[in-house]
C-alpha cells in the first residue's frame, strides 16, 4: 500500500494504522476514543478517508464512500438514515426538486426504519457499485465499493437513540456489505456499551494527548493555509504574510510554554494564538512602515523584544480566553499594543491584566442597576440558602431588652472534633433550597435593621415593625421574586403548577455578587452568615 | 335556574357559582365633590383628561424613543457586520451570538431592533449588510426538534420564493433538519441576494439550556453556508450569565458580544427632566413633590422600568381628573352658555369664591363684577398666569442645574447634590426640594459661588447663560429681555477691562446679586398662584396602594372589615349604618369565623369553634326572625334596610329568608355545618391553617398579634 503523507504531528501511528485498516481489511466495528481533541482527530479521520477515497490515491481495487454523521445535529434516526445515504451516494437535496432524497432505482423509501435504511444501503451499494463498472475502464476491476460510516459524538446516540446503538454496531452484519462503521467518541466504550454483550467487541483505537513539540509543529503546519486566505500581498493587509513565517513559528513556540501546562487542546491554542497574532507582529510592522525597509537587521534582537513585551499578555490571553470570558475579536482590539511600544520605556505599556476585574466591574454596574427591593431579595436568598434553618432565630432573633447575636463559634478549619471527615464549609457545597416563607421573614429582618431610613414615612404605621411587615407583604415582593426566577438569580426548586405547600428557591448568585449587594446596601454580610468567611 | 345534584356520589366537588340578586349597584366612582359639578362634568373632564394625558404621554414616548435609539443603534450595526471583519486565523468559524441585556427600556426596544435591522440600508451600499430576523419564544422551543422546526419553518415561511416547489415529506428532507434550511437558503440567496438570518430570542433566560446548546452546536456547524446570528434579548443583570450556564464546550462554538440598554435612575430622570421641567415642553397637569416622591421611590425600589413612570403618570393624571370638578378648566373654560345654565350655579359659585380668595389674598382690589363673563375671563387670566409661573419655576431650575454642572465640571463640589451618574440620586432630589419650595438654600450658595468665581470662569458661566437665554423658545424668551440685557453689559464689562481687579470685583459681586434675585425670583411655589390645584397636584398623595398593595394587610383588613369593600362606594358616607352599630352577626360567615380565630389560642379545637360559630349564627337566626314577623305586620317594603351586604346577601332575601327562619331546627343544623365547612374551607385557602396532626381535632393557627380593634 501507498502511505498517504500526515499532515498533522502526532498522528502519525494513528494515520497510519487507521488508513491501513480502510484500505485493506476493514474490521466491521472500530471505536476511536479522544477524551480531549475530539474535534481534531474528526479533521484527521475525514482526511484519511478523503485521501483515500480519491480515486487517484488508492491503488486498491476497492473504491471507498464515506459518510461522516454527528448524533448531535443528526438528532433523530431519520436524520442519521438520510445524511449516511445521501452523503455516501454524494447526493445533495436542492430545493428546486422539493429537497428529495436521493432515490434508488428501485425507488424504495429508505427513511422511516432501519429495516427500510439497510435496504437503502444495499440499494446505494448496488448502485454506486454499478457505476463503478460501468466508468471503471479496467475490466480486471470487479467493482468493489466498500462503505466507511463514521458516527461522531457517537456517545450522545446511547441517550438520544439507543435503539440504534446495537444496529449500528452489527451494521455490517445486517447489511452484509463490506462496510465498516466507526463510532468517534469521548468516552469508553465501556460506559455506553449495551449490555448483555448485544454488540460485539469494537476494534479499539485511543488517541494519546499530543506532546508540546507536536502541538507546536502542528500549528506552525497551518500557517501556509491562513496565509493563502487573504489576498492581498501586502505584508501590511495579509495578517498572515508568508515572509513572517518563521516570526510566526517563534511566536508558537513561546504560545505553547506558556499556555501547554493549561491546555493540550490543538483548537483552543489555535484560538489564543489567533487573538495574539495581530498584535504579536504589530510593533514589527510598525517599524517596518516607519523605516520603510526591511525587516530590522537584528533578528534575535527584535525576537526578544517581542518576547519580553509579550510573554506577559499570553497569559492575560489564556485567563481571558480559555474560559471565553469574551472573544477572541474583542480581546485582540483590546489588547493591541500602542504605537511605537518599542521605544517605550519599560512597563510603560501595561496590557489589560485585569480581563477578569473587567468583566465583575461590568457586572457591578448591573447588579446596582437592579431595585432596591431586589438586591435586598438576592442578599436574603443568599443568606437562607447559606445557613441553616436552624440558625435563623440565633442570626436574626431579637430578645426584649439586647439584640446580641450569638453566632456559633467560629472553629478553625480542619479536622472535626469526633475525627471523622471535616465538614465542608456551606458555601463551598452550594446553595440549599429555602422555603419562600423563611426568605420573606429574612428579609423582614434585614429591611428592619438597613432601609428603616430609606423608605418614605408613613404616619399611619406607628408600631415598632408595622412597616417594615407591611413592607414584605407587598405585591411589589412576590413579583420581584417571580422576575428574579425568570432572571435565573433564583431557581425555583418546586414546579410552579403545584399549589401544595409553599414554593421553594435557590440562591443562584455567587459569594462575590451578594458581596458586591452587601456592600451597597451597607449590609455586613459576613455577621449575618452562620459559616462566616475568615 | 339549572340546580346541580348535589347528591350525586360520583363527584368529589362541586362548583356552586355565585349569582347575585337584584339590581347591582353603580360601581363607577363619583367625584366626592358631585354636588357642585356640572351637568356634563364628567365628559368634559374626561376630555380634558384624554388630551392632557395624550400630550404627556406622547412626551414621554418621544423620549423613550431617543433612549432606544442611542442603543438601537450599535447592536443593529453589530448584528448586520457579523460576517464582516472576521478575526482570521481561527480554527473554527464562530457562531455570532449577540446579547442585549434590558431592564429599563421595555419591550419595544426589541420591536425597534428588528425594524431596525429589516430595514434596507440605503446609506450603505454593501449588500452584505441585509438580515431578515425571526422571532422565537421559550414556548417554541421545548424540544429540539420542535426548536429546530421553528427556526427552519420560520425563515422558509417568512421569505416565501416565488416559485413553490412540491414537496413529498415523506422522501425529503425532514423540515427540522438543518439542511433542509441550507437548501433552502442557498436557493433564496441565489434569488434574492446575500442576507444575514438573525434569530432573536425573547426572554433568553427562559429557553432550556439543553436544547439550546444542541441548536447552537448545529447551527455552529452550518456557520460557512448559513450566515446566522442569534440575538439573544436577556433581563438578567449577570453580564457572564452565558458563562455561568452554558459548559465551556458550547461557549468555545460562539462569538459572544454583549450590549446592554440603558437602565437605572438616570432614565427616570431623563423623563422627569424633560417632560416637567423642561421649557420647551409645558404639560397640563404639573406632578407634585408628593407623586414625585413616590414615583422615585416606586421606580429605585421595586420596579425600574419605563412602564412604571407610565403607569404611574398615568393613574396621577386620571386621579386629578376623576375628583375635582374644576379641572374641567385645565385647558380651556366653558362657554358663557354652558355655565350660565341653572345646573351649572353651584359649579360657578364655587368657582367664583375661589377667584375671589385668590383676590383678597393677592390684595388686588381690582375685583371685576361676579358675571359669568367676566368669572370666565378672570380664570383665562388666571390659567395664564399659572403657565408663566411654571415657566419661570423651570427658567429657574435649569439655571440652576446649568450653574451645579459647570461647578461639577470645574471639579468643584459645588451644591451637595450632583448630576453626574455616580451620584444620580442628586437630580431627583434637586428636583423633589424645587417642588416642595426647599431650594432656597441652594440659590444662596449660588451667590456665593458666583463671587468666588475667578474671571474666566465668570466668563463661561455668563457665556452659557446667554446660550441658554437665547435657546428659550420664543414666545417664552419674550419676556427675558431684561435679563439677557444684564447678561450682555456684564460680559461687555468684563471684557472692556481685561486687567482691572476692582471693576471685576464689582462684576462679580453683581453678577452674584442679579442672580440671586432672577432665581428667587423664578422660582416660587406653585401653590401660591390662584386655582393652583387644576393644574398642579401639590401634596395629594399617590394612590399607592392601588399599584403595589400589600396583600397580607389587605387581606387581613378585608377579612375583618368587609362592609368596606363590599358596599356600595357611591353611598353617602352619612347614609352608611355606623361601624359600631354593627355587630358580628352582621358580618360574613368567612369573617364571623374569623374573628372567633383570633380569639383562640396557638391551637384550636375545631368543635369549639364550630360551637362559637354557631352561636353566633342562632343569634343571627334569631334576629331574622324577629324582623321577619316585624315586617309581616308592617309593609313588605321596609325590612331589608340595615342589612349586611356582600356574602351574607345572598342570604338576606326576603323569600329565602323566611324560608329560613321558619325552617325546623334540625334542618337549620345542618344548614349551620355546611356554612362552618364552607367557611373553614376558605379560611384554609387563604392560608390561615395549618393542618398539623398534633393534635386530634386540632388545627394550627398560622396568623398572631393582629392589631383587631373591633
Amino acid at each position: 500500500m501507498e502511505e498517504t503523507t500526515c499532515n498533522f504531528p502526532g498522528y502519525e501511528d494513528f494515520h497510519y494504522e487507521l488508513g491501513t485498516l480502510f484500505s485493506t481489511y476493514p474490521p466491521p466495528f472500530i471505536y476511536v476514543r479522544d477524551p480531549e481533541t475530539s474535534r481534531t482527530t474528526s479533521i484527521v479521520i475525514d482526511s484519511i478517508l478523503r485521501n483515500l477515497s480519491g480515486a487517484s490515491s488508492v491503488p486498491t481495487t476497492t473504491k471507498i464512500h464515506y459518510a461522516r454523521v454527528d448524533c448531535v445535529s443528526s438528532f433523530t434516526a431519520r436524520l442519521i438514515y438520510e445524511s449516511i445515504i445521501n452523503t455516501l451516494v454524494g447526493w445533495e437535496p436542492t430545493w428546486q426538486d422539493g429537497c428529495g432524497n436521493w432515490s434508488s432505482p428501485q425507488d424504495i423509501r429508505w427513511n422511516d426504519s432501519l429495516d427500510s435504511f439497510i435496504h437503502g444501503l444495499r440499494a446505494a451499494h448496488a448502485h454506486l457499485s454499478q457505476q463503478k463498472a460501468s466508468t471503471s475502464t479496467d475490466k480486471t476491476n470487479d467493482g468493489k465499493v466498500r462503505f466507511v460510516i463514521v458516527v461522531e459524538r457517537a456517545e450522545r446516540l446511547s441517550d438520544s437513540l439507543p435503539e440504534l446503538l446495537v444496529p449500528f454496531t452489527r451494521l455490517a452484519e445486517l447489511a452484509r456489505l463490506d462496510l465498516s462503521v466507526v463510532f468517534l467518541s469521548q468516552v469508553e466504550w465501556e460506559d455506553i456499551k449495551p449490555p448483555l454483550g448485544a454488540s460485539p467487541d469494537p476494534y479499539y483505537m485511543d488517541i494519546q494527548s499530543l506532546s508540546k513539540e507536536d502541538i507546536v509543529r502542528n500549528l506552525i503546519s497551518n500557517f501556509p493555509a491562513l496565509s493563502k486566505i487573504s489576498r492581498s500581498n501586502s505584508i501590511l493587509q495579509n495578517i498572515y504574510h508568508p515572509s513572517l513565517k518563521s516570526l510566526y513559528a517563534h511566536f508558537i513556540t513561546i504560545l505553547c510554554d506558556v499556555c501547554y501546562p493549561f491546555t493540550h487542546n490543538l483548537q483552543e491554542l489555535q484560538y489564543i494564538a489567533a487573538a495574539r497574532w495581530p498584535g504579536f507582529r504589530k510593533p514589527l510592522l510598525d517599524e517596518y512602515k516607519e523605516q520603510q525597509r526591511q525587516m530590522a537587521a537584528d533578528v534575535e534582537a527584535a525576537r526578544m523584544r517581542l518576547n519580553r513585551l509579550f510573554n506577559s499578555t499570553i497569559t492575560t490571553a489564556l485567563d481571558a480566553l480559555l474560559p471565553r470570558l469574551t472573544n477572541a475579536a474583542d480581546w485582540a482590539r483590546d489588547n493591541e499594543p500602542p504605537e511605537g511600544v518599542f521605544s517605550l520605556p519599560r512597563g510603560q505599556w501595561q496590557p489589560q491584566q485585569q480581563q477578569q476585574g473587567l468583566t465583575v466591574q461590568q457586572q457591578d454596574e448591573n447588579m446596582t442597576n437592579l431595585p432596591r427591593i431586589s438586591k435586598f431579595i438576592l442578599i436574603a436568598s443568599f443568606i437562607a440558602s447559606t445557613n441553616p434553618p436552624k440558625s435563623d432565630l440565633r442570626m436574626f432573633g431579637r430578645g426584649v431588652d439586647e439584640r446580641k447575636r450569638k453566632r456559633r463559634a467560629t472553629k478553625a478549619a480542619g479536622k472535626s472534633k469526633s475525627g471523622g471527615p471535616p465538614k465542608v464549609a456551606q458555601r463551598l457545597v452550594g446553595p440549599t433550597p429555602f422555603v419562600l416563607d423563611r426568605m420573606i421573614a429574612i428579609l423582614g429582618a434585614l429591611l428592619e435593621d438597613n432601609d428603616v431610613e430609606s423608605r418614605l414615612a408613613d404616619r399611619q404605621l406607628t408600631i415598632p415593625g408595622e412597616h417594615t411587615d407591611m413592607e414584605i407583604a407587598r405585591v411589589g415582593i412576590f413579583s420581584s421574586v417571580m422576575e428574579q426566577t425568570s432572571m435565573r438569580l433564583l431557581h425555583r426548586t418546586t414546579h410552579a403548577d403545584r399549589l401544595d405547600g409553599p414554593p421553594m428557591f435557590k440562591c443562584a448568585i455567587s459569594y462575590d455578587a451578594a458581596t458586591v449587594l452587601a456592600k451597597e446596601l451597607k449590609i455586613t454580610l459576613n455577621d449575618l452568615l452562620w459559616d462566616p468567611i475568615a | 335556574m339549572d340546580f346541580q345534584n348535589l347528591d350525586d356520589i360520583s363527584k368529589t366537588t362541586y362548583c356552586i357559582p355565585y349569582i347575585p340578586q337584584g339590581a347591582q349597584p353603580d360601581l363607577t366612582p363619583k367625584s366626592f365633590y358631585e354636588d357642585r359639578d356640572l351637568e356634563d362634568g364628567r365628559e368634559l373632564r374626561f376630555e380634558a383628561y384624554r388630551v392632557a394625558w395624550s400630550k404627556c404621554l406622547r412626551r414621554m414616548q418621544e423620549i423613550v424613543h431617543e433612549l432606544q435609539d442611542a442603543s438601537v443603534k450599535d447592536v443593529v450595526k453589530e448584528t448586520r457586520e457579523s460576517y464582516t471583519n472576521v478575526l482570521p486565523g481561527l480554527p473554527y468559524p464562530e457562531l455570532p451570538v449577540i446579547t442585549l441585556t434590558n431592564l429599563s427600556l421595555g419591550a419595544t426596544l426589541l420591536d425597534k431592533v428588528s425594524t431596525n435591522l429589516e430595514q434596507d440600508e440605503h446609506d450603505t451600499e454593501e449588500e452584505s449588510f441585509r438580515c431578515t430576523t425571526i422571532h422565537l419564544y421559550p414556548g417554541d422551543v421545548p424540544t429540539l426538534a420542535a426548536g429546530m422546526r421553528a427556526i427552519i419553518s420560520g425563515f422558509v415561511d417568512k421569505e416565501r420564493m416565488a416559485e413553490m416547489v412540491e414537496r413529498k415529506p415523506t422522501s425529503s428532507l425532514a423540515n427540522y433538519d438543518i439542511k433542509y434550511l441550507v437548501a433552502w437558503y442557498k436557493s433564496w440567496a441565489h434569488e434574492q441576494g446575500y442576507s444575514n438570518l438573525v434569530i432573536v430570542l425573547h426572554d433568553f433566560e427562559q429557553f432550556d439550556t439543553e436544547v439550546m446548546q444542541d441548536i447552537f452546536y448545529i447551527c455552529s456547524g452550518q456557520t460557512s453556508v448559513l450566515p446566522l446570528v442569534f440575538f439573544l434579548s436577556m433581563t438578567s443583570p449577570l453580564s457572564n450569565y452565558l458563562n455561568i450556564t452554558y459548559p465551556r464546550a458550547t461557549l468555545s462554538l460562539l462569538r459572544v458580544r454583549n450590549f446592554s440598554a440603558p437602565s437605572g435612575p438616570q432614565i427616570l430622570q431623563e423623563i422627569l427632566l424633560k417632560t416637567f421641567f423642561d421649557t420647551n415642553f409645558q404639560p397640563d397637569i404639573m406632578i407634585g413633590p408628593a407623586v414625585l416622591e413616590y414615583l422615585q421611590d416606586y421606580f429605585t425600589r421595586f420596579h425600574p422600568s419605563v412602564d412604571a413612570i407610565f403607569t404611574v403618570v398615568h393613574l396621577v393624571h386620571l386621579r386629578h381628573f376623576s375628583s375635582e370638578p374644576l379641572t374641567v378648566l385645565v385647558n380651556d373654560t366653558p362657554a358663557n352658555q354652558a355655565l350660565s345654565n341653572t345646573k351649572a350655579s353651584a359649579f360657578v359659585d364655587f368657582l367664583q369664591k375661589r377667584i375671589r380668595i385668590s383676590h383678597r389674598n393677592n390684595e388686588d382690589t381690582n375685583m371685576g363684577d361676579d358675571s359669568i363673563s367676566s368669572t370666565i375671563e378672570a380664570t383665562n387670566a388666571i390659567r395664564k398666569d399659572f403657565r408663566r409661573r411654571m415657566i419661570d419655576m423651570k427658567i429657574g431650575f435649569q439655571l440652576i442645574v446649568l450653574f451645579q454642572s459647570f461647578l461639577e465640571e470645574q471639579g468643584y463640589k459645588g451644591l451637595d447634590w450632583s448630576q453626574s451618574p455616580e451620584k444620580r440620586e442628586g437630580l431627583g432630589r434637586a428636583m423633589l426640594l424645587l417642588l416642595d419650595d426647599s431650594l432656597k438654600k441652594y440659590v444662596k450658595q449660588i451667590g456665593v459661588f458666583a463671587r468666588k468665581l475667578k474671571r474666566e470662569e465668570l466668563m463661561i458661566v455668563l457665556n452659557r447663560i446667554y446660550q441658554f437665554l437665547h435657546s428659550l423658545p420664543i414666545d417664552i424668551s419674550a419676556a427675558e429681555q431684561p435679563a439677557k440685557l444684564h447678561n450682555t453689559s456684564m460680559r461687555m464689562e468684563i471684557k472692556q477691562s481685561p486687567d482691572s481687579e476692582d471693576v471685576f470685583d464689582a462684576a462679580s459681586e453683581n453678577f452674584s446679586g442679579w442672580i440671586v434675585g432672577y432665581i428667587s425670583e423664578k422660582i416660587k411655589s406653585l401653590e401660591t398662584c390662584a386655582l393652583w390645584d387644576i393644574w398642579y397636584t401639590g401634596r395629594s398623595l399617590f394612590p399607592a396602594e392601588l399599584i403595589n398593595p400589600s396583600i397580607r394587610a389587605s387581606l387581613l383588613a378585608g377579612l375583618l372589615r368587609p362592609h368596606e369593600f363590599a358596599d356600595d362606594i357611591n353611598e353617602n358616607l352619612a347614609q352608611r349604618p355606623d361601624a359600631e352599630s354593627r355587630t358580628i352577626r352582621d358580618l360574613p360567615d368567612t369573617s364571623i369565623l374569623f374573628k372567633r380565630y383570633l380569639d383562640s389560642s396557638k391551637l384550636i379545637n375545631v368543635y369549639d369553634w364550630y360551637e362559637s360559630f354557631k352561636s353566633v349564627l342562632d343569634d343571627q337566626r334569631q334576629e331574622r326572625l324577629r324582623e321577619v314577623t316585624a315586617s309581616r305586620n308592617q309593609s313588605p317594603r321596609k325590612k331589608a334596610k340595615g342589612k349586611g351586604k356582600g356574602k351574607a346577601k345572598a342570604l338576606s332575601q326576603p323569600a329565602a329568608e323566611m324560608d329560613l327562619a321558619l325552617e325546623d331546627d334540625e334542618k337549620w343544623d345542618i344548614r349551620v355545618q355546611a356554612r362552618f365547612i364552607r367557611a373553614l374551607h376558605e379560611l384554609d385557602y387563604l392560608g390561615f391553617i395549618k393542618h398539623s396532626g398534633r393534635k386530634k381535632d386540632h388545627l394550627m393557627r398560622t396568623v398572631f398579634d393582629i392589631d383587631n380593634a373591633e
